[in-house]
Parts: structure tokens; C-alpha cells; sequence
């Protein structure tokens, strides 16, 4: 999980590719009649957004591998799972008072016993004051009002971070120390099993989510005769993602147990030696993936509008392409890999637009050509076998 | 000789209980599953090929069947579906020239064309080999990397073949996201996937007990010492993806003339997850295992119906809370024969807890509309699936056969468990001290120390 030390060869050969592309692009472009500086903008802020969305994801699946090297398939359906949560929050609120109790005393204990065992909360005082926040704050949220986008965005987050807690405990901590190809295989029925849950309790169909929100306010704007389709959200993403990675950043390189994560991505053996709690910083690792799964499952619903159980798959399997390019295990990768997936895609499908049909087909090829020919990635570390 | 005889004198007991079934009336439910066993069961037996004898965890078999089921489906299609609006988005070269009739007549071969079943044998064989040439590309990353890392890309490129028949380039030979309709049903007799299975039998355990699978195995167990020995591991490696595209070809080729029909909906990844579920369950490594696996998963598949039958919302509260109290006693029930204390772990509480109150919500609210009103579980077979296989890998991980296979000589041989006299003997001299000179030695050593 920490930057190395990028080899000069490899820099030269990436700046290479990276200029013969520009060069490529800036022909495409001049060759193109209509595309006018309006449609730069455009690009650029859709990119921007869905490069955050796929960045917040990534992160997920490259702190999961960093810590226990399993490769979290149920990842997309955790982000699935926190934009059907927002859904749920959004849509039943405000609740009668009796049901709303019901599910604070169920809800808030759960998170709170999560909580406490994620973070070593066992000062009574510390207890005490987090249980009134977590079960007031539950209640009041619920009981009192429609609830609004953030609020679902928070609840959300901390009913997803225990869901992947739970996931974690129930799917994976008993293969500790199993093969990887066991992990694998688990962490897929853990997402076929999520998928069809999903199914059958959020229903089949694809809801609509209609966040009433003014992030979804048309604010088009013109620049010269072209207009710009600009709505809030395509803002608030990079916004709220820059956000949640300063928090991740300052939690990952200023905490004790920020510090105990890295020693447990270095050599879990080690750590726990050491004195790591390995399993907490596994579960906790859980916990913030889920988290930032999230908050990129309710922004995505509110970008694109509609939810439903099989959402997670393709944006899992993409954000997961991006923390291959990025170079899995290292967390500035990550974000820098979503990113520039965001980027290609809409600049390939907006340059090319016959190309469109393969947007997905276009993920898969760059995920087997990154793990083929450079499969550290951009910045991560050489994780090949040794004899 | 006498395990031949047996082998015969059960395939063929095999066959005539098929012969039963098929002329008996109201065994169509049972046939049906019977051929799924069968085509399921050469996909799984081939798939068990890389996974279990080879080692290398391979997630893009729907890919290879895919392939095989669109090139059957191609070859087989007859004239009269061939007209343009039956098949709006073939090309009129695929139309007009894909065709094994044409392609046979030309060749003057019109005794073979005549013949639907000689048609079908040679199309799944173009199906094989087609998918055997995705095999050989899917097979090929494979010696660059290894691990999770390997099957995310054999993953990648399952998925691909299954995207592209979507593009509107490639539509133009699989028909976009239509599929190909009216696919001549020559598997869908019982007799076609029996046949198949049985010869896939012979050949892959002629295979894994041959130099082609001792070095298989070798390179599951250790690479590096496999090419020690003088196994080539390249030339293994894409044989064994080969081999096992192939056979996932033909197998997709009977699974599409089964189903008289062919869509990318058809072979997508839940196909290999299925065929995992299989291969898991009856033991990696194991082509017998693979097949009782296939057996099992399709029967929860084909009678597993009744799952997802409608029914009143309270059944499925009380089933949940039956199933969470069932867990709860379980628990304490294996903690108590352990004699672990205490015998009830406190966060098993969660599934007692959680079981009372369905358990207290459906009789409080029994009465209520939301609760009579009928319901229906979709999607409750996938879920079991899925559970099956997390349950395996925690607490089985060699599945039901190991990597044993089964043999006659397990039935009627002589036990291995039980010495014979011979090494009755052997042992009586090797712990008898007046006979064993060692022996005698070692324990004079441990007097003195």
C-alpha cells in the first residue's frame, strides 16, 4: 500500500505510449468536425465523474487485496447493496414511530457493536456518547422526515460498511489461510448469492431513483451555440470523492490503526507479532471499502437514475480493471486507475462513437492486456512469485 | 477383464433403463434432467480437466461453450430458417455460405447430408475445434501467470466471447442479441448426449491416467518440479485448455440443439459458476466426482422447483425462521458435542434472535393481507447454489470424492483398509524382535537412555 519506486525505464516507455496517444487523440479530434470546445467540457465532466465513481470503487477492491490478497468478486454488489440502502432510506422515510424504533434498536446495535469492535471502543464514556449519537441521530433521521440525499448518503454508508463487515465474517474469515483460488471461488458465490438476495427481496426490476434533489437540477449552460448538459451531481462526485479520499488518506497515514493496515499489507505475519489485531484490520479494511462502495453506489444512482440487483456487475468489474491498471494494493493507484478508465471510456466512446457497442468488451481487454504484459501496474508493487 | 465386463454389463444395464424411460409414459421431467446431466457432465468433466487435474483455477468455460454452441447452431440451421426476416441481422454471407448441408453436398458427400444425425456428429466436431482454437488463445496467458491473477484473465475472456455476439460487427454471423432460432433438436434425444457422455468418459480417464495426465497432475502439484522432470509446460499447459475447449464446445453444441435455440443469455458466467458448483462439490480433480457433482446441482436445479413456487408471504417468514432456529440448535448442538464452552457462542444469538422474531412476527401479523398474499421466490435455487459452494470451501474443500475416482475395485476389491495375510506376516516380522535385528537395536537404545 505505498508508492514505490517507479523504475526509469518503465516511466520512459509509459510517457512514450502516453504521448503517441495524445498525438493519436489530437488527430481524432482535428479530424472531427463538430467537436467543439463545449463537447470538451462535457467529456471532461462526465469523465471526471465517472472516473471518481469507479476511483471510490477501485479503492474497495484494491485495500481488500493489499490486506488478505483476495480478489473481492461480491464487491459490485456491495455497491449495488448501498444504492438500494439509499433507495430504501429515501423513499420510506418518515417512518411511523414504532417501526422506526424497531429498526434504530436493530440497525444502530448492529453498527454499534461493529463500531466498537472496529475500533477499539471499549472506554464506557467513549461507548456512551457514540451509542446516543448512532441510535438519536438513527431515530431522528428516520422518524421525523423525508430524508434528503446526504442523509441517505450517511446512512447508507454505515449500513453498507457493516454489511461488507459482515460479509467478511461470515464468507471469508473462515478460509483464512486457504488457497487464493478458494477465496476466489467464494468471493464469487458470495456475489452470485448477493445478486440473487438482491433479487429477492429489493425485487427484479429496475426502480427508478428519483432524487429530488438540485442535484439533478438541469444547469445547462452554453458555450458559444453549444449547450452543456451540467446538472450538480456531475460536481458534488469529484467533489464528495476528493472529500472521502483526504479522510481515507489522513485515516491510512495519521492513525494507529491506519499505520497497523499498512503493517498488515506489508506481512500480516509480521504485524500480528507486532502486536496487529490482524483479524480487526481485516474487518475494518472491510468496512472502509464498503463504505466507499457506498458512497459511489448512491452517487452513481443519482447520476444515472435507475437501480437494480445487477447493477454492481459491470461498474465491479471496471472499477476492479482500473485497480489493475493502477496497480492493485496501492491505494494513489487506485484512484488513478478509475480515473483513467473514466477517461478512456467516455473519450473512446465520444471519439469513436461507433465504437460504443464495445465499451464493455473494450474493460475485459484492457484488464487481460494490463495483467498480462504489466500486471503491477502503474505504481504498484511486483507481486510475481518467487521461486 | 472382469472390471471391463462390469463396466459394460452396467452401461449397458444403463441403457436399458433409458430404453424404459424413454418408451414409458410421464418420465418426460425425469428425461429432461437425464439429458441435462449428460451435457452438463461433459462441460463439467472438461472443465475439471484445467481445474481440478491441472491446477490452474479457469473461469471462461461458458466462453468455450459459447462458441461451440453457435457454431453448431449455424451449421445446423435448416433452409427454411434461413430467410431473411426469420434472421434479421445475419449477414447474407453468413446466411448463404455458413451452411454444413451446402458444404457436404459440394464435397459430393450427399449420403452424409441426407442424414441429420451424421450432420449434427460433424458439426459438433467443427464446434469442438472451433472452440479448441479459443482454447489454445485462453490457454496461452497461462504461461505468463498464474493464480486469481490467471483467472481474472481467463474470466476476461469468457466474458468477451460473450459480449461480441452482441456488436453490431459481429451480429452479422450470430444474429446480435436475437440469438439463432430453430435449431434442428438432434440432442434433444436422449440418446445423442448418453453416447457423448459415455465417450467422454472413456477418453478423459484414458487421458488422466496416461503420460498426458500424470504430467497434469505433476504441474498441480508443482510447476517447478514438473519441468525438473522433463514435462514441458507450455506444451501441457494449452494442451490441457485445448482438450478442455473442445470438449466444452461439444457439450455447448448439445446444449444449444437442446434447447433448439442459441443467445448470449444462454452461456453466460452463471454457466461456469454452475459448472464450478459441480466440480467443487464432487471433488476437483475427479471425473467421476465431476460427474456426480453435475448430478447433483442439476437435480437442486431442475426439482428445486418448488422453491420458487408461489406461496403465501408467511411461508417464507416461517421457513426463514425455521431455517435461523435450525442454525441457532445446530450450533449450540456441535459446540455441545465438542464440549466447547459456553455452549452457546454469544454472536450465534444473532441467528436465535433473528428466528424468534420472524418466528413472533408471523404469528402476530398471521391475519394481516401482507402476510397471505401470495409471493414467489425468485431466484431461491441460484441463492442454494451459492451457499453450497461458500459451504464447501469452508468445510470441504476436497468435495465429496477427493480426487478419487470411482472403480469397481472400490466396490468388490479387496479392502484396502484390511491387510492381507501376506502383510500380516510382513508386519509380525517387523515387530518381532527375535526376527527383526533393528529392531532390536533401537529398543536396547531406548533402555539405556
Amino acid at each position: 500500500m505505498t508508492a514505490s519506486k517507479i523504475s526509469s525505464r518503465s516511466t520512459i516507455v509509459s510517457l512514450l505510449i502516453g504521448a503517441v496517444l495524445v498525438v493519436l487523440l489530437g488527430a481524432r479530434i482535428n479530424s472531427l468536425e463538430n467537436y467543439t470546445f463545449a463537447r470538451v467540457v462535457q467529456d471532461f465532466l462526465n469523465a471526471l465523474t465517472l472516473g471518481s465513481l469507479y476511483a471510490l470503487i477501485a479503492l474497495g477492491y484494491t485495500m481488500v487485496y493489499g490486506i488478505i490478497r483476495l480478489i473481492n468478486f461480491a464487491h459490485g454488489e456491495i455497491f449495488m447493496l448501498g444504492s438500494y440502502f439509499a433507495f430504501y432510506a429515501m423513499t420510506l422515510t418518515p417512518l411511523p414511530w414504532a417501526i422506526s424504533l424497531l429498526v434504530t434498536v436493530l440497525l444502530g446495535g448492529t453498527v454499534l457493536l461493529v463500531l466498537r469492535s472496529l475500533f477499539n471502543l471499549e472506554e464506557p464514556k467513549r461507548t456512551f456518547v457514540l451509542s446516543l449519537i448512532i441510535f438519536g441521530g438513527t431515530f431522528f433521521l428516520l422518524t421525523f422526515r423525508k430524508m434528503g440525499w446526504v442523509e441517505g448518503l450517511a446512512l447508507s454508508m454505515l449500513a453498507t460498511g457493516v454489511a461488507g463487515v459482515l460479509l467478511e465474517a461470515v464468507a471469508y474469515k473462515p478460509l483464512r489461510g486457504a488457497p487464493r483460488e478458494s477465496m476466489l471461488i467464494t468471493a464469487i458465490a458470495a456475489s452470485f448469492f448477493l445478486q440473487n438476495f438482491g433479487q429477492l427481496v429489493f425485487g427484479a426490476r429496475v426502480r427508478g431513483f428519483n432524487a429530488q434533489t438540485i442535484l439533478n437540477k438541469p444547469l445547462n449552460f452554453h458555450i458559444g451555440p453549444e449547450t452543456v448538459y451540467f446538472t450538480g451531481i456531475l460536481v458534488v462526485v469529484p467533489l464528495i470523492t476528493a472529500l472521502l479520499l483526504w479522510v481515507l488518506n489522513m485515516f491510512v497515514s495519521r492513525t494507529r490503526l491506519g499505520k497497523a493496515m499498512r503493517a498488515t499489507a506489508q506481512d500480516a505475519e509480521v504485524a500480528q507479532m507486532m502486536g496487529v489485531n490482524v483479524n480487526q484490520v481485516i474487518a475494518l479494511t472491510f468496512f472502509i471499502g464498503s463504505i466507499l462502495a457506498a458512497a459511489a453506489g448512491v452517487m452513481y444512482a443519482i447520476r444515472f437514475g435507475q437501480i437494480h440487483p445487477l447493477m454492481g456487475l459491470m461498474p465491479g468489474i471496471k472499477a476492479f480493471t482500473a485497480a489493475v491498471i493502477g496497480g492493485i494494493g496501492s491505494l494513489p493507484g487506485a484512484v488513478l486507475g478509475g480515473l483513467l478508465l473514466g477517461f478512456i471510456e467516455i473519450y473512446v466512446v465520444s471519439l469513436f462513437p461507433t465504437l460504443s457497442a464495445y465499451k464493455d468488451v473494450f474493460a475485459f481487454v484492457l484488464l487481460i492486456l494490463i495483467l498480462l504484459f504489466r500486471p503491477s501496474g502503474l505504481v504498484g508493487e511486483d507481486l510475481t512469485e518467487k521461486v | 477383464m472382469r472390471d471391463y465386463l462390469l463396466t459394460l454389463v452396467s452401461v449397458g444395464l444403463a441403457a436399458l433403463a433409458l430404453y424404459f424411460l424413454t418408451v414409458s409414459e410421464g418420465s418426460s421431467g425425469l428425461l429432461s434432467a437425464l439429458t441435462l446431466i449428460f451435457i452438463w457432465g461433459i462441460a463439467a468433466i472438461s472443465l475439471n480437466l484445467i481445474n481440478g487435474q491441472l491446477g490452474i483455477l479457469s473461469l471462461g468455460h461458458h466462453g468455450f461453450m459459447l462458441i461451440g454452441g453457435y457454431v453448431t447452431a449455424l451449421l445446423m440451421l435448416p433452409a427454411r430458417e434461413r430467410r431473411p426476416f426469420r434472421t434479421r441481422l445475419l449477414s447474407d454471407w453468413a446466411r448463404n455460405h455458413l451452411d454444413l448441408d451446402k458444404w457436404l453436398r459440394g464435397l459430393g458427400l450427399d449420403v452424409l447430408a441426407n442424414s441429420i444425425d451424421a450432420k449434427f456428429i460433424i458439426a459438433l466436431f467443427i464446434a469442438g475445434l472451433a472452440a479448441a482454437l479459443l482454447g489454445i488463445i485462453v490457454g496461452a496467458p497461462s504461461l505468463r501467470l498464474k493464480g486469481d491473477y490467471l483467472a481474472i484473465v481467463t474470466f476476461g475472456f469468457g466474458e468477451i466471447v460473450r459480449l461480441l455476439p452482441n456488436a453490431p460487427e459481429v451480429a452479422s454471423f450470430t444474429n446480435g442479441p436475437l440469438g439463432i432460432k430453430g435449431i434442428p433438436g438432434a440432442a434433444g434425444t436422449i440418446w445423442w448426449t448418453f453416447l457423448a457422455l459415455l465417450l467422454v468418459l472413456w477418453f478423459f480417464s484414458r487421458l488422466k491416467f496416461s503420460s498426458y495426465g500424470r504430467a497434469f497432475e505433476g504441474i498441480r502439484e508443482d510447476e517447478i518440479a514438473a519441468e525438473a522432470m522433463g514435462v514441458n509446460l507450455a506444451y501441457h499447459k494449452i494442451l490441457a485448455f485445448t482438450i478442455s475447449a473442445f470438449f466444452a464446445g461439444v457439450s455447448g453444441g448439445l446444449y444449444a440443439s437442446y434447447l433448439q435455440s442459441v443467445d448470449t443469455q444462454t452461456f453466460n458466467f452463471f454457466v461456469t459458476f454452475f459448472l464450478l458448483v459441480a466440480i467443487s462439490l464432487g471433488g476437483l480433480g475427479s471425473i467421476t466426482g465431476a460427474l456426480l457433482g453435475t448430478a447433483i446441482v442439476v437435480l437442486v436445479r431442475v426439482y428445486g422447483g418448488f422453491l420458487e413456487q408461489p406461496n403465501p408471504a408467511w411461508v417464507g417468514y416461517l421457513s426463514g425462521a425455521v431455517l435461523m432456529l435450525a442454525a441457532f440448535g445446530f450450533s449450540a448442538y456441535i459446540r455441545k458435542a465438542r464440549r466447547l464452552r459456553p455452549v452457546i457462542e454469544p454472536k450465534h444469538f444473532i441467528f436465535g434472535a433473528v428466528g424468534a422474531a420472524l418466528l413472533i412476527v408471523t404469528i402476530a401479523f398471521f391475519k394481516q393481507p401482507w402476510m397471505q398474499q401470495t409471493v414467489q421466490f425468485f431466484g431461491m435455487r441460484k441463492m442454494l447454489l451459492a451457499v453450497i459452494l461458500i459451504l464447501i470451501m469452508i468445510y470441504r474443500r476436497e468435495g465429496v470424492m477427493g480426487r478419487a475416482e470411482f472403480s469397481w475395485k472400490l466396490i468388490f476389491g479387496p479392502r484396502e483398509d484390511i491387510p492381507t495375510d501376506e502383510q500380516r506376516q510382513q508386519d509380525a516380522w517387523l515387530s518381532n524382535p527375535d526376527l527383526n535385528p533393528g529392531l532390536k537395536e533401537e529398543g536396547d537404545d531406548d533402555a539405556s537412555a
